[in-house]
Parts: structure tokens; C-alpha cells; sequence
């Protein structure tokens, strides 16, 4: 029983870090610009097609690949940003929505227009996988690798954004970005370095992903940040650590869903999922961590 | 008419909706007459376009809060009527074994369609609820939460629903006429409360929420109402879909179809009804050219590759732009009438 317990515990906290390594990329980049970037599942698609042309143009060395990746997804989140969310960004929250709506629309239809439709196998990451037992817990290497690499990155970005020059006026920026650009700083600089921190964690999520599904097809990244949203808006929209809370919540939910329900209900448990949420949001309408908002109430 | 601020904005909306009422029957009588048959399907759809574009504009362009689960309601009501339209005889084969007798009833159109009604007006009430609480974003993630949860439950339980099959065996109640009434009868409503009191409180709200909160608005109660008249158009633009089409799957009743009547409604201005039927006309004719291309046609002699995406990348493109260039839309605030009758500056 106990086994049982620490096992789905694993899993749920490896679906968790998943879900918190994409859920930090959108937090990030609407802290600052307040844009719900629903293009970013295409920047972690983009990641995914990019293993799949290095691995068929002969790379066989997977680190390279994976730099790759990374590198492709960091260059088409700056690359969004200059073309598609800079005209929009003193817009309002619904302006910005739509727009990046469209960007995930055309992205979409893009890869399924010059690639294909259908998913192609990309096995290059399959390496990461290896069945691991402890005792009688039977999990893989790949939930190991996840779960390191999403505390690696958040801590990483704790760091980056505590010491560093940039780090600091990005979250000054999202407390006030005019202010911020009184002091001289540029806002151009700000909100790509935002974008580009998202694009690098949609490509470690993009690894992940791959590595599990060993294949990538056009909606790659679109249900995978569905759901960070979710885990977003549960946080409290906005904050860094609502979204990793919401992330990890969101794993743990899922997982216990997966246990409760009984089979013949496994293919809805996203539909209980979303109704916890949207209770949890009946309590919490900001979400569970939001930032105080100034709404004439007295601070 | 004490729910119009003035007689001034009864006679506009009254006069509003009268031309854009000639423009759409104009439309569909020329296609009754002049059309082939295949015609008559594609523009029977796009009037269920409409009003799904129409219901959306009630809610979207008074509270300026996005939503996208529009197409599951429109899946609901759908579902609804036509369960309880469809013969014993053909639910016996189709639907053995759902539960709580659904397959051992039939009604005529019209009770089914008003338990559709009232049912799916029913879940948008409830959902509601939650939604009006919810300030711009979450609000938005909470309708893509409705979306999936009702498309899970569309395509998971077959029983009831038959999930990626069709459901079919529908009668055919409606044609393109009927269709032509109700979306009459639809822009009369929308436009009504567009320009009754509750929409211009409304539309106050969204511009500075909290400035009408101050002047007494009751917001909350006020995007309930839209949301719930938003809901019960939507609800009846699903029942026309499966009053005619005879048989109805999951499947449409899914993002692509949200995407669809979202780039609709920002294309025209999702402000204004005027825009709405514009971005609905102009996006149906442009489609119908997209997917001409799509299938690589060949053209003075040119082949053309067989381009599968098009339309979709064409959605997109159209959506983008009109967020960069001109995010209220091609008519922003602007209403048909104020080509003919002379307005203040209209709020």
C-alpha cells in the first residue's frame, strides 16, 4: 500500500514538473506584459520539429540535439515577440489574447501545411528513458530527469532573477514597467529577455515531451499548455510561484484522478480535472497566489 | 419600452436591425432561387454561423471578455434537441444502451427544441455564475475549462452521445427559410439589447469597470444576463445545426469551430452587430475561396500544389492583423443605421 502511494506520489510529480516548466514560461512573460502567450505550445512544437530535422540531416550526437531544440525554441519566442506581440503590447489583456490565439492558429496550420498532418516518429530522445527499480517502485528514468530538471530550472531562475542586473528590472517591471523604463532601462531589452527565459523552458519541456511520445505532430505543444494555463490561473495569474504551485497541483489532481476514477471513466478525467478547477476558482476567483490586485480596496 | 434608456435608442436599434434583417433575407431569398443544392447546404451553414457569431456578440462584444466555449453550448443544444426529436425507432439501433430511458421517448420539434432551450439556457446560468465572478483572464480560462469538460463528456460517453460517430436519424425540421426567420429574429434580439439599458451599462463596464461600479451598475448581475441570453442564442443555433444537417458528431463542436466564429465576430467588430454580420459574410465568402486553393486547383493552366492549412493559417493571418491594424474590427462601434439616420456620437 505504501509502495502504491509512493509511487503514484512519483508520478504525480513528474506530471506536475511538466506542467510547472510550461506554466513558468507563460507566468513569466505575463508578469511583465500581462499577455496570455497561447502561442506557446507552437514555440514548444517548434522545438520538437527541430529535433526531428537534425536528427534526419544526420546528427547522431543527442546533446547536440537537444542544444538545438533549445536553441530553436529560444529564437522563434524572441522572434514572436518582435513580429506578432510587439504591435500589441500596450493593448488590452483581450487584444493581446487574440492575437497570440491567431499566432497559435497560423503556427499550427503552418506545420501541417509545409510538414505534415500526420505525427512523425522522432526517436532521438528515446535514450532518456529507461525503466528504474527501487524495491518494489517501479518508475522510469525520464519522471527522474523531469522532476531534476524542473527544480534545476526553477532554481536557476530564482537565481537569475535575484542576482542579476536583468532579473532584477524584470521583476521590477512587472510591479511597475514604467517606472522601470524611467530608470532608464530599455523595454524592448525586458520583455525579450522574457521571452526568450519562456522559449528556453518550452524547449526543456519539448524534450520531455518528445522524449515520452517519440513523435511530434502539428497540436504538439497545444494540449500540454491548455493546461498550464489552468495551472496559471489556479496560482494566480501572474505569479511565479502560483504557477509552479498551480503546476504541481495540477500533476497531483490529474494523478488522482487517474487512481479514483474508475475505468470506464478514464478517458474523462480531464473533464473532472477542469471541475476541480473551476471550484477551486469559485473559492479563489484570483487564483490561489495572486498578487494584490488595486482594485479601490484598501491595501 | 422602459428598457431602453430613450425612445431615441429604440428607434436605432429598431432601425438597425430592420436593414441588416433586408441585407440578411436579401441574401438567402437570392441564394433560394438562384442556388444549386449543394448552395443551399453551405448557406443554411453559414446562417448557423451567424447565429452562433450573433450569441457570442452578446456576451464578448458587451462585456469585452473573451470567451470560447461558445461552441459547446451550441453542442449542447444540438445534442439536447436532437435526442429528443429522434425517433424510438432509430435510437433503438443507434443508442442501446443509454441510461435513465433517453431512448425510449420521443417528442415533436418544437417541445424538444424548447427543453433544449431550457436545459442548455439552464447550464449557461450555472456556468455563468462562476464566469460573472471572474475578472478578464480567468473568466477566459474558465470557458476553455467549459469547452473541454463538454467535449470530454461529448466524446466519452458513446452512450449517450456516440462520441466520434455520428449521431444520426434527425429528422429535418427546418430549411433555409426557417433559418432566414430565425436569424432575423436573432439580430432583432442581440440588437435590442445592445441598445437597451442593461447593454449600454454594460458596454460602461467593460470600458471602466470601475467607474459604472461607482455610478451603480450592477455588473455582475448584468454579464449574467448576457451571458445567459448569449448561452440560449447559442443553444438555438445548435438545434437549427441538427434540424437540418439530420445528423450531428463531436467533432465540429471543438476549437476549430471556436476559431472560426471568433475570427468571425473581431473581423467585423465585435462591438457592433453590423460587424457581426459583416465579419460573418466576408469570412464565409473568403473561406469558400480559401478552400478552393486548398485543394490545388488549377488555374490558367497554373497547378497549384494541394495546400492542406490554408484556411486555417487565412484564420490566423486574419485575426493577427486585425488585433495589430484595428483591433475593433472593420466597423468598430459604427451600426448600419447611422448611414441613413443621423446619430450623437454614439456611445
Amino acid at each position: 500500500m505504501i509502495d502504491y502511494v509512493v509511487q503514484q506520489s512519483l508520478n504525480a510529480l513528474s506530471f506536475g514538473a511538466e506542467y510547472a516548466l510550461i506554466a513558468l514560461g507563460l507566468a513569466i512573460v505575463f508578469s511583465i506584459m500581462g499577455l496570455v502567450n497561447f502561442a506557446h505550445g507552437e514555440v514548444i512544437a517548434i522545438g520538437g520539429y527541430c529535433m526531428m530535422v537534425m536528427a534526419a540531416i544526420a546528427f547522431r550526437n543527442p546533446i547536440v540535439i537537444i542544444i538545438g531544440a533549445i536553441f530553436a525554441s529560444v529564437i522563434m519566442a524572441v522572434f514572436l515577440e518582435r513580429i506578432a506581440f510587439r504591435p500589441v503590447r500596450y493593448a488590452d489583456a483581450t487584444t493581446g489574447l487574440l492575437t497570440a490565439f491567431g499566432v497559435s492558429l497560423i503556427l499550427q496550420n503552418l506545420f501541417l501545411l509545409l510538414v505534415s498532418p500526420r505525427p512523425i516518429a522522432v526517436t532521438s530522445m528515446y535514450f532518456l528513458d529507461w525503466p528504474i527499480k527501487l524495491g518494489s517502485i517501479r518508475i522510469s528514468s525520464l519522471q527522474i530527469f523531469e522532476t531534476v530538471a524542473t527544480l534545476l530550472a526553477i532554481l536557476f531562475l530564482v537565481l537569475f532573477l535575484k542576482r542579476s542586473f536583468l532579473g532584477i528590472a524584470m521583476r521590477a517591471a512587472s510591479l511597475d514597467f514604467e517606472m522601470v523604463r524611467l530608470m532608464g532601462i530599455r523595454a524592448n531589452r525586458v520583455i525579450a529577455t522574457a521571452f526568450a527565459i519562456s522559449g528556453l523552458l518550452a524547449g526543456i519541456a519539448a524534450i520531455f515531451i518528445i522524449a515520452r511520445r517519440g513523435a511530434v505532430d502539428p497540436t504538439l505543444g497545444f494540449n500540454p499548455v491548455l493546461k498550464a494555463f489552468v495551472a496559471c490561473v489556479v496560482g494566480g495569474f501572474g505569479s511565479l510561484t502560483g504557477a509552479v504551485l498551480g503546476g504541481f497541483l495540477l500533476g497531483a489532481l490529474e494523478v488522482g484522478m487517474l487512481v479514483i476514477l474508475p475505468q470506464s471513466y478514464g478517458g474523462m478525467k480531464d473533464a473532472f480535472v477542469f471541475a476541480v478547477i473551476a471550484i477551486i476558482l469559485v473559492w479563489r476567483p484570483e487564483g490561489i497566489l495572486s498578487p494584490q490586485k488595486e482594485k479601490g480596496d484598501k491595501i | 419600452m422602459n428598457i431602453f434608456q430613450s425612445s431615441k435608442s429604440f428607434k436605432q436599434a429598431f432601425w438597425g436591425a430592420t436593414l441588416l434583417s433586408v441585407v440578411i433575407a436579401s441574401i438567402g431569398v437570392f441564394v433560394i432561387f438562384f442556388g444549386e443544392r449543394y448552395h443551399l447546404r453551405l448557406v443554411y451553414a453559414a446562417y448557423v454561423n451567424l447565429l452562433v457569431v450573433l450569441g457570442l456578440q452578446v456576451f464578448m462584444g458587451n462585456t469585452n471578455i473573451t470567451n470560447l466555449s461558445h461552441s459547446a453550448f451550441m453542442g449542447l443544444g444540438a445534442y439536447i434537441a436532437a435526442i429528443c426529436v429522434t425517433p424510438i425507432q432509430i435510437k433503438k439501433l443507434s443508442l442501446p444502451d443509454a441510461p435513465w430511458g433517453l431512448n425510449a421517448f420521443e417528442l415533436d420539434a418544437l417541445s424538444s427544441a424548447l427543453i433544449s432551450l431550457t436545459l442548455t439556457g439552464f447550464l449557461a446560468f450555472l456556468t455563468g455564475l462562476v464566469i460573472v465572478r471572474l475578472s478578464g483572464i480567468g473568466a477566459t480560462i474558465v470557458t476553455i475549462a467549459i469547452l473541454v469538460i463538454v467535449h470530454s463528456i461529448f466524446m466519452h460517453r458513446t452512450d449517450i452521445f456516440k462520441g466520434k460517430q455520428a449521431f444520426f436519424g434527425i429528422p429535418q425540421v427546418f430549411d433555409l427559410s426557417s433559418i432566414i426567420m430565425i436569424s432575423i429574429f436573432v439580430i432583432f434580439v442581440a440588437r435590442f439589447f445592445r441598445e437597451s439599458k442593461w447593454g449600454i451599462q454594460l458596454r460602461a463596464s467593460s470600458d471602466d469597470e470601475k467607474s459604472a461600479d461607482a455610478m451603480g451598475v450592477n455588473i455582475f448581475k448584468l454579464r449574467l444576463v448576457a451571458w445567459t441570453l448569449g448561452g440560449l442564442i447559442l443553444a438555438l443555433s445548435g438545434i437549427c445545426y441538427a434540424y437540418y444537417l439530420g445528423t450531428i458528431s463531436a467533432r465540429p463542436f471543438y476549437f476549430s469551430h471556436v476559431f472560426l466564429t471568433l475570427a468571425m465576430l473581431i473581423l467585423g467588430g465585435m462591438r457592433s452587430i453590423t460587424g457581426a454580420v459583416i465579419g460573418t459574410i466576408l469570412i464565409t465568402f473568403g473561406l469558400e475561396g480559401v478552400r478552393f486553393m486548398e485543394t490545388g486547383p488549377t488555374i490558367l493552366g497554373l497547378k497549384f500544389p494541394e495546400m492542406l492549412g490554408l484556411s486555417g493559417i487565412a484564420l490566423g493571418a486574419v485575426i493577427v492583423i486585425i488585433m495589430v491594424v484595428r483591433n475593433g474590427g472593420l466597423v468598430g462601434n459604427f451600426e448600419i443605421e447611422q448611414l441613413f439616420i443621423k446619430t450623437r456620437k454614439n456611445i
